[in-house]
């Protein structure tokens, strides 16, 4: 009953689209046949390294400070832009459309291609990146934020309005407080999406443990690469518990 | 105090009025109840009154003066004067009782100490003050959430208390609420009516609570005035036309 003709149509359509895009990206499970030299490689990674741990430390908090800036004036150039750009509060319509525009411009834009140009203008380290970070989390979260306000509850927007209260006070008043744990959390999510862009920017010389993961690498100094690893992995989940801790306490 | 004259309101995209054609006039100290099914124009009736929705066709007057030819800046200073409540209460979540209430003054205050949260001493003991008449001293650092229906409306009143409205409107505000604690929420907004001189317009379901309560019944039909007299006045003949057929 809920197979209809269209369905068919649907799964041959995939099953063509499944089967050009196996041929593009060679996809072929036969080449594990070579899967042995992968564990000969990864046995080098150990026993790991602990000679230059102490840098390790400095360069993983050194990526902390970047993901954190880069994500965090990320947020707070998004939250003004975010009002402007949702149906319901912006002052004027065509301020919508141009904030509109801007966000999805600055979202569009990878931040390796951001990190590559600024480069260019402020020399290697950690500084281009931070701006990197921060030009592509003022996209992604001006448009999920503004998402969030346009889905806000209107009753409360409609009091503010029955009060006297002047629009942008009155919006700000009753929507902040209603989305305020879903940015937080959209947040923590950016943060810990940014730790990750910071090592691939570390790897055009962005500075961090990323940096270092590369060096490490391209010295075949496996031992110290997996524990720049393990460092990275401790990181993220770092942040994501302590993302996990704040948003339980404000909900 | 309120006068409608010819008040017509058509919503965009339909084809009939939502309002059509009222006259009315409204005089300080009146408490009126106003009647009608759903979809007969109650709630376009009340957001008339403080400007949320403005008339197609039609001129609504407060103290005399036009609503239509007042522009939103000056229309925001008239509704400050009119405290409103709400069927869902439109409170603002997460927030706490006392925090709620300190947003009616949001219309006589904007600035940016307002922003942060810090509010001038009068403004807090009015708020206290307010909170005391509907009786939640008890509940002042409570959030929102963890409130009963009854005790959100009263939050409610306080907000529009804190405004020093001259009109009191009420959308439906005890709809959502079980009969005792609606006949509770009409014997505090009587009792305020009564205390502070207040124009009070009320839209409700029970006419049981508008006979009780009011001291003038306004019923609307299809977004026309059908009814308009006393609670006496209102027969079981009006209730017929006004609500079909049976009675409940």
């Amino acid at each position: 009953m809920w197979f209809k003709k269209r369905s068919f149509l649907i799964v041959i359509l995939l099953l063509i689209a499944i089967h050009y895009s196996m041929k593009l990206t060679e996809f072929d499970l036969a080449k594990f046949r070579d899967f042995s030299n992968m564990i000969d490689f990864l046995t080098q990674w150990f026993p790991m390294d602990f000679s230059t741990f102490p840098r390790m430390i400095e360069d993983s908090i050194e990526t902390l400070a970047m993901a954190f800036l880069g994500s965090f004036f990320g947020l707070l150039f998004a939250l003004p832009l975010s009002f402007l750009a949702a149906r319901n509060t912006t002052p004027f319509p065509p301020l919508l459309h141009a904030t509109r525009l801007f966000l999805s411009f600055v979202r569009s834009i990878p931040e390796i291609v951001f990190g590559l140009v600024l480069l260019t203008a402020l020399g290697l380290g950690p500084f281009p990146a931070v701006l990197a970070i921060m030009f592509h989390n003022i996209g992604v979260l001006g448009k999920l934020i503004s998402e969030l306000i346009e889905s806000a509850d209107p009753g409360p927007q409609e009091a503010m309005k029955a009060v006297g209260a002047k629009n942008g006070f009155g919006s700000l008043f009753s929507i902040l407080p209603q989305i305020w744990p879903n940015v937080l959390s959209q947040y923590f999510y950016r943060f810990e999406v940014a730790i990750r862009t910071s090592l691939i920017l570390g790897f055009i010389g962005g500075g961090g443990i990323g940096q270092r993961l590369f060096n490490d690498f391209k010295t075949f100094q496996y031992s110290a690469v997996s524990l720049d690893v393990l460092l990275i992995m401790i990181i993220v989940v770092i942040v994501d518990l302590i993302g996990g801790i704040i948003r339980n306490r404000i909900i | 105090m309120i006068e409608l004259k010819n008040v017509s309101v058509r919503y965009p995209k339909t084809t009939h009025n939502a309002l059509s054609d009222i006259n009315l006039s409204i005089q300080r100290r009146e408490f009126v109840c106003v009647l009608g099914q759903s979809g007969a124009g109650k709630s376009t009736f009340i957001r008339c009154i403080n400007g949320l929705q403005q008339p197609t066709s039609g001129e609504v007057f407060f103290d005399n003066e036009l609503l239509s030819l007042k522009d939103e800046e000056q229309l925001r200073l008239v509704r400050r004067e009119m405290g409103m409540i709400f069927q869902h209460f439109n409170l603002i979540p997460r927030l706490t009782v006392l925090q709620n209430v300190l947003t009616g003054v949001f219309g006589y205050r904007s600035s940016l100490k307002n922003i942060l949260g810090w509010f001038s001493k009068t403004d807090i003991q009015l708020a206290h003050q307010v909170i005391e008449d509907v009786g939640l001293t008890d509940f002042l650092y409570r959030r929102i959430e963890r409130l009963s229906g009854g005790q959100k409306q009263r939050v409610g009143i306080a907000r529009a208390l804190v405004q020093k409205p001259k009109v009191f409107l009420g959308d439906e505000p005890v709809a959502s609420l079980d009969p005792g604690t609606a006949n509770h929420i009409f014997s505090l907004l009587k009792d305020l009516h009564n205390r502070h001189q207040l124009l009070t317009i009320i839209n409700v379901h029970d006419v049981s609570l508008a006979k009780r309560y009011a001291t003038r019944i306004v019923a609307l039909k299809d977004g026309k005035l059908q009814f308009d007299g006393t609670p006496n006045e209102f027969t079981e003949q009006q209730y017929h036309i006004i609500y079909g057929t049976h009675k409940q």
